[in-house]
């Protein structure tokens, strides 16, 4: 059974070593060129694609330590990534039946949708902190393109990161746990 | 026999994920995005992280160089085709020598400046802005080592950057003037008008608690006052770009925009001596009380 926290260390360590390298390039290239404004969210990205595709009692552990290396990144820390992620997660292995990753036009769709959700769980959180409407109206105009990308992303990522954890179209890793 | 083990992993489950949101519930709430601490382990992971970005922006920078070399060589060949050879190698030196002329020009401007200062400084080069844009946070490349120290005061020749929230040995990371969290306690230089500035949009800051009958005009030169002990007073912060007046109550809302161009930032000053260990004792002894 894959499905053992054994089993699921090297994988998880792939995926933080090609998370690192995503945020080098993204938080060093990006603003290099000048483009500061809109810093792309891999944490999101791979918070995701471990929803989609893992059942694992070790999922909230796994988003802990994804949110925990982009803490490095951001001042933002891991907090907030993590309560969404793990709300989100819980989301995904409700709706489970409902979400078919099986084509790449249907991965951007599901990718964009939960981004969404995402957003405004994050959003929720920074209102309740700071009561600042207008900034969750402004962080909204960002997280358009900066999502609209990340979905655009995802099929190719999703493709790569399921040869490292070895799973095969439709196949969710952990199933027996 | 299965059914009870699939009860027991669900009961598991249920449990990890509650543990892990709860504390990450508390942990949020209790987080403070205006001085960040750090532990030996992030230390080290920033420390050997960095080093990377450093690498990247470098490499893009060379990058740039050659391509824009190339572009000069196309522009050279279509002039004089027999002198290509030539020229290109002679652009080539150009471009690289403006490229230090300009480098020199920018740093005695940053050193000229800073000698106006008395405060100690170092000079420092951005490698990384923060992986999240609701935060307006740069990473320089000098440290604790270099004697910089958490809420050191940023700037550059045309004015306040920000200061250091979160310090490892090599690196620090600098909350920009464009952050909400940031707010600096600024001073019109005409009118001598008090109010807050702190980051609102994008590129753009506003400055708040400006009384509506306070003659402020577009272009008007926004300072730090010297208050809140973070930053020294008379730095330059930004200009007013948008004043909305309204006939009815006690502030007026005043858009500022930084006098430092952000998009292009590329070395920093970091004053080191800024604060001395009379008033950082004094502001632990508030922090304790509080």
């Amino acid at each position: 059974m894959r499905s053992q926290l054994k089993d699921l260390i090297l994988p998880l360590l792939i995926t933080l070593f090609i998370f690192l390298g995503l945020n080098i390039a993204s938080t060093a290239l990006l603003p290099a060129f000048g483009l500061s404004t809109y810093i792309l969210p891999f944490n999101v990205l791979f918070v995701l694609y471990l929803g989609f595709k893992l059942q694992t009692l070790w999922l909230p552990v796994m988003i802990f330590i994804v949110q925990y290396f982009f803490s490095f990144f951001s001042i933002e820390g891991w907090e907030l990534g993590t309560i969404a992620g793990i709300l989100i997660c819980v989301l995904i292995s409700y709706l489970r039946d409902l979400i078919h990753l099986s084509s790449a036009p249907m991965t951007i769709l599901v990718t964009q949708i939960f981004q969404f959700v995402w957003f405004v769980i994050v959003s929720v959180l920074i209102y309740f902190k700071t009561g600042d409407m207008v900034y969750i109206a402004e962080r909204f105009w960002r997280f358009v393109p900066e999502s609209i990308f990340i979905s655009l992303m995802a099929p190719l990522a999703f493709l790569v990161l399921d040869k490292f954890w070895k799973l095969k179209d439709g196949v969710s890793l952990g199933e027996e746990v | 026999m299965d059914l009870y083990n699939s009860g027991q992993v669900n009961r598991k489950k249920i449990a990890l994920n509650l543990a892990i949101f709860i504390f990450a519930l508390v942990s949020y709430i209790n987080r403070d995005y205006e001085l960040g601490q750090v532990s030996f382990f992030e230390r080290l992971v920033i420390d050997t992280l960095t080093p990377l970005q450093e690498g990247v922006v470098s490499a893009q920078q060379g990058v740039g160089s050659i391509f824009e070399h190339y572009l000069n060589n196309v522009y050279a060949s279509k002039e004089n085709i027999s002198l290509r050879g030539e020229l290109a190698n002679l652009e080539m030196k150009v471009f690289e020598l403006d490229e230090l002329k300009r480098e020199n020009l920018r740093l005695k401007e940053l050193l000229g400046f800073s000698e106006e200062f008395s405060q100690e400084r170092v000079m420092a080069q951005i490698v990384g802005w923060d992986a999240s844009s609701d935060f307006r946070v740069l990473r320089i490349n000098r440290g604790s080592r270099h004697g910089v120290q958490l809420q050191s005061t940023v700037m550059t020749a045309k004015g306040l950057v920000g200061y250091v929230y979160r310090l490892t040995s090599n690196y620090a990371d600098v909350l920009t003037i464009l952050d909400s969290n940031n707010r600096v306690d600024g001073l019109i230089q005409r009118t001598r008008s008090h109010g807050i500035v702190e980051g609102y949009s994008g590129a753009r800051m506003t400055m708040k608690y400006v009384t509506r009958t306070e003659p402020i005009i577009l272009g008007d030169t926004i300072v730090t006052s010297g208050l809140g002990n973070v930053y020294p007073k008379g730095l330059k912060v930004g200009s007013v770009s948008r004043i909305e007046r309204q006939s009815y109550g006690i502030t007026q809302r005043i858009e500022v925009k930084p006098a430092v161009d952000f998009g292009r930032l590329e070395e920093v000053i970091v004053l080191t001596s800024h604060l001395s260990e009379e008033l950082r004792a004094e502001w632990r002894a508030l922090d304790e009380r509080n």
